[in-house]
């Protein structure tokens, strides 16, 4: 099931190589350990920098929005088999 | 001679999904131009994944009919920001590895590539180098074809022969005779209407085709086709890589809508909205335009296309759309929705600073440029025009460019 989206997420993250790489994601009180980062972009929403990371686990598939204004991260897309 | 190598990504949108979401993977998945199941459904399959295009899925193809065939057809809504990117990096990497590149469409490139392979051995090690990079900045999934031949025409149609992750290469010598191993119409720039036109005249190969004397085509297709169709017949192509972007010949933008029009209130706000992103564009490029041509398709897919030379040339939404809706006047059936609308400008003149004697037009002109920084600054949504706040149009990429990118 594929499902789009907006909920205000927890996300903790490592800094490494000046890079982030979120992996854990608290979302409807559940705990999410991500186990691989397929995909990060970035792009300028009305005047905002906006970073996605296209993420998952074992059984889902989650894309996550990083504000990078404002710091806030939401969920925006959520797929399981 | 030249070295020119084509990349070519392979199910380009579908392949960047895939690699976003591994449960994609395997799977025969299709991207749509629309978002939303119902909208979906009406629209077409832009990009089909491998898997898809085995089973029959074809691009493009209306979406009821590759349901059809492959009921099992995962559609996406297209993720334009997020191929984008993509196309960036892919861009990026042939810079890093060739003399000049050209983008093709949004998945696409030619790289001049001369100096730095010097011969076709070293081709051959820069077209994996560039493929491995390619792969490390986009992902394993985002695979791309490459071809590499002494023109651009050859080196499309070398990458072209392999797919997925195909390398071809051919050499100076090898161009007639893999040229005369394919039929006319693989080759870009060989339309329908031109298959048509020289099967009349007893040409249907490129064999029967270098028969044909200069004076003959010429004849037949005028010069410049003519010309073009006799030396590349022979392999012989004088338009090299250009890397600066030329001016185009025409600005324009379309829209297929969520649901067909039918009210004078939402086509009139529509036409507006269009209106206002060509002027945009034109005005990006620093462009008036002295030519306006409108088209407009019906939900019976029958279509009027009208055009008007303008005696002053224009580069604001508003004037754009006051001609445009005379256009539209003109030639619409009522009794008939309406399903697509575009607005074409073309006739362009390089944008000065304001000439006319008149403060309304010289007012115009400063409002346009305050809008334009607060725009660049804040995002294209940032402002609009009350009467347009209802028609919202979502991103797509058309031909060379995304929208978002305008
Ligand atoms: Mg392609």
């Amino acid at each position: 099931m594929h499902q789009y989206l907006n909920d205000p997420i927890d996300v903790s993250v490592d800094f490494t190589n000046q890079r982030v790489r979120p992996h854990t994601v608290c979302w409807d009180n559940q705990m999410y350990k991500i186990k691989k980062v397929n995909l990060v972009h970035n792009t300028n929403e009305d005047g905002q920098h906006i970073f996605y990371f296209s993420v998952s686990d074992d059984a889902n598939f989650m894309k996550l929005r990083l504000n990078t204004q404002n710091l806030e991260w939401r969920l925006v897309e959520l797929y399981t088999d | 001679m030249s070295i020119i190598l084509h990349v070519d990504f392979n199910s380009f949108f579908a392949s960047v999904e895939q690699q976003a979401n591994p449960f994609l993977r395997g799977k025969p998945i299709a991207i749509t131009g629309k978002r939303g199941i119902k909208d979906m459904k009406r629209s077409i399959v832009a990009t089909a994944s491998i898997e898809a295009k085995r089973l029959g899925v074809k691009t493009p193809m209306p979406v009821m009919e590759a349901k059809r065939i492959c009921p099992e057809l995962i559609l996406l809504p297209g993720d334009m920001r997020k191929y984008s990117e993509i196309t960036d990096r892919m861009l990026r990497v042939l810079r890093e590895n060739s003399d000049k590149i050209e983008q093709f469409s949004t998945d696409e490139a030619f790289a001049d590539i001369t100096s730095i392979a010097q011969d076709y051995f070293g081709a051959t090690i820069i077209a994996q180098i560039i493929r491995n990079q390619i792969a490390q900045a986009c992902g394993e999934l985002c695979s791309v074809s490459i071809g590499v031949g002494p023109s651009k025409t050859i080196a499309k149609l070398a990458s072209g022969e392999t797919k997925p992750n195909g390398l071809t290469i051919v050499q100076p010598s090898e161009v007639i005779s893999y040229l005369d191993k394919k039929p006319l119409e693989d080759v870009c720039g060989i339309g329908r209407a031109t298959i048509k036109h020289l099967e009349s005249i007893g040409i249907s190969s490129f064999q029967t085709l270098r028969m044909a004397s200069m004076k003959k085509l010429v004849h037949e297709f005028k010069p410049i086709t003519g010309m073009w169709l006799y030396n590349i017949a022979r392999g012989i192509e004088h338009d090299g890589v250009n890397d600066s972007q030329e001016d185009p010949k025409s600005i324009g933008h379309s829209y297929t809508f969520a649901h067909d029009l039918e009210f004078d209130a939402e086509i009139k706000t529509n036409l507006l909205s269009i209106a206002d992103t060509v002027a945009l564009r034109l005005r990006k490029m620093k462009f008036k335009a002295g030519h306006i041509s409108l088209l407009v398709r019906y939900n019976d897919f029958s279509s009027n296309h009208i055009g008007i030379k303008l005696t002053n040339s224009v580069n604001d939404g508003l004037s754009i759309y006051k001609y445009a809706s005379q256009l539209l006047n003109k030639v619409r059936d009522i009794n008939k929705p309406i399903r697509l609308l575009g607005i074409s400008t073309s006739q362009f003149s390089n944008l000065e600073k304001p000439v006319s004697l008149f403060l309304k037009d010289q007012k115009m002109q400063s409002a346009l440029c305050a809008q334009d920084c607060i725009l660049e600054k804040f995002g294209n949504r940032a402002l609009c025009r009350a009467a347009t706040i209802s028609s919202v149009f979502q991103e797509r990429a058309s031909g060379w460019h995304y929208d978002h990118q305008l």
